[in-house]
């Protein structure tokens, strides 16, 4: 497992979405109700980047052609496949870690496969 | 009562995303979609875009992925027309004579493209693009140093012309209006967009009657009011819109203004007879009247309401309209409606702005360039009373103009 601590939680701050890159990897986090979500910045449709989209009504809203991902499973439910999400810590001095390497990267992916 | 088979006369993305949700919803009758075209279901956004500049493979377009339509049991019949419904023996009759039994049928045959009449020993110059194969047609045509005519400048005219162009294709334009998209966008951002093409190497001709449009040998012969010689193509794409596909709708006794007209959820004057997508007039609440709407993003929200009240659930969808084009490498969105000139938030000299339309000081709408979140920030916006000096400074978040009035509701609620 490798942790890599990106931002503090005051960094998120008030917009609430940080964009960070971790060994080359571009991550769009996202922060709603006290929990942070990353995301591969880069949308799985035309590589534009999630982090200048929108956390609304639970989903990450690409800017590019408003695809809406799962804040959790990074499904997209009208394409039918997902953003590669990553898995997110938050220690208790408010410092986000992420971790994006390859085995834990949750990769672009349909429903059933986010199932199994 | 459920229905126990569902039919879909079309096959594009209306039917299929209706097709999705009544699976998604636990619907596990028969479901047929019937398409005249040769493919399963696809997207056709792309078409004039991605897809056109070899970018995307045909599996990409696909709308529903061959496995769900496997697991799913969904029956695709495709190259298959449909003569009519009807509605006494609850039977679709297709041309072939053949009858299908359907408890519900789901109307969502779209348009085709408005034709012009050009005469001449080579038709296969002209081209039309609204399917699959008149992307295949047209897709080998657009090659370096080509010359292409595109007729009317609207969004798909505009689209083909931006892809052309990248692909190294001289490409010019013909368009009657002297500004192209007024009518839909609003003078000021109709010459943005001019601007962007023009910037990009199209030959952008507005205000231009056309005289006629013949082919010879070996090209195309484009004709204007007033010029002096005929314009030279080696290919001529018309784009001057679509008519909506309700001839089997007529036929089968529905009521057709242009379009097949439907009270909210899709519901159309027979009994268990449903229209959706680019063909159907709905009963828009938020307009107080029928509207009909030529856009992917209805097709697939109209898909999901209707397959809905087929199931007898009520939930229509009414959201403002929205809809893309990608062009030149930029990203140009609109949602809402364009209530006469918007007021301009960013730098409209760099392209990097958001017009908003507003009526008073209530915002009815937005066209951005490279801002899509700007116009799902309007979208919360929309019908609000606003700062206009604080909407059009960029230094201000938009959130915080839509949070702000959700916080002061919900304040008052209190």
């Amino acid at each position: 497992m490798e942790w890599t601590a990106v931002a503090t939680a005051r960094e998120l701050g008030r917009r609430r979405k940080l964009r960070v890159e971790v060994d080359g990897v571009a991550v769009a986090l996202f922060q709603t109700e006290g929990r942070v979500y990353a995301f591969a910045d880069l949308c799985v449709h035309q590589d534009r980047s999630l982090f200048k989209g929108t956390l609304l009504h639970g989903k990450v809203i690409c800017p590019g052609h408003q695809w809406q991902f799962d804040l959790e499973t990074g499904y997209e439910a009208d394409q039918d496949l997902c953003q590669p999400t990553y898995p997110v810590r938050v220690d208790d001095d408010g410092t986000v870690y992420v971790n994006v390497a390859p085995d834990t990267r949750v990769p672009a992916r349909t429903e059933e496969e986010a199932r199994t | 009562m459920t229905p126990r088979t569902i039919v879909t006369v079309g096959a594009g993305q209306a039917a299929a995303v209706a097709a999705r949700n009544l699976r998604r919803q636990g619907f596990d009758g028969r479901i047929m979609l019937i398409g005249d075209e040769p493919h399963a279901p696809y997207q056709r956004p792309p078409l004039s875009k991605e897809f056109l500049a070899g970018a995307d493979s045909e599996a990409a377009l696909w709308i529903l992925r061959p496995s769900w339509i496997a697991d799913n049991d969904v029956e695709i019949v495709t190259g298959t027309s449909v003569q009519r419904v009807d509605p006494g023996s609850r039977t679709v009759v297709l041309d072939s004579g053949a009858d299908i039994d359907a408890d519900a049928v789901l109307f969502a045959t779209g348009g085709t493209p408005r034709t012009l009449p050009v005469p001449g020993p080579r038709p296969d110059l002209v081209h039309y693009l609204r399917t699959l194969d008149d992307a295949l047609r047209l897709a080998p045509v657009l090659a370096p140093g080509r010359r292409l005519a595109i007729i009317g400048a609207g969004f798909i005219g505009l689209e083909i012309a931006a892809t052309a162009a990248a692909a190294g294709v001289a490409v010019t334009v013909f368009e009657s209006v002297p500004v192209p998209l007024a009518r839909t966008l609003g003078s000021a951002m109709g010459e943005t967009v001019s601007r962007l093409h023009r910037d990009n190497g199209v030959d952008l001709r507005t205000g231009v009657r056309l005289a006629g449009i013949r082919t010879t040998a070996d090209s195309v012969l484009v004709e204007v009011d007033g010029g002096a010689e005929p314009f030279e193509a080696d290919a001529v794409v018309i784009g001057i819109g679509i008519t909506p596909n309700t001839t089997a709708a007529e036929a089968s006794g529905l009521r057709v203004e242009d379009g097949i007209v439907v009270d909210a959820l899709g519901r159309s004057n027979i009994p268990n007879i449903f229209a959706a997508g680019d063909v159907a007039r709905r009963y828009s609440e938020r307009v107080g009247r029928h509207i009909r709407l030529e856009h992917f993003d209805n097709a697939s929200r109209q898909g999901v309401a209707v397959s809905n009240a087929m199931l007898g659930r009520d939930a229509p969808s009414d959201d403002a309209p929205w809809f893309w084009s990608d062009q030149h490498g930029r990203n140009l969105q609109f949602v809402g409606e364009a209530t006469g000139e918007p007021v301009i938030r960013g730098d409209i000299g760099a392209l990097d702005f958001t017009g908003i339309y507003l009526e008073g000081t209530t915002v009815r709408g937005a066209f951005a360039v490279d801002r899509g979140e700007d116009i799902m920030a309007v979208r919360e916006l929309l019908g609000r009373e606003v700062d206009t000096a604080a909407l059009c400074d960029d230094d201000t978040d938009l959130w915080d103009l839509a949070y702000a009035d959700i916080d002061e509701e919900s304040q008052v609620q209190q």
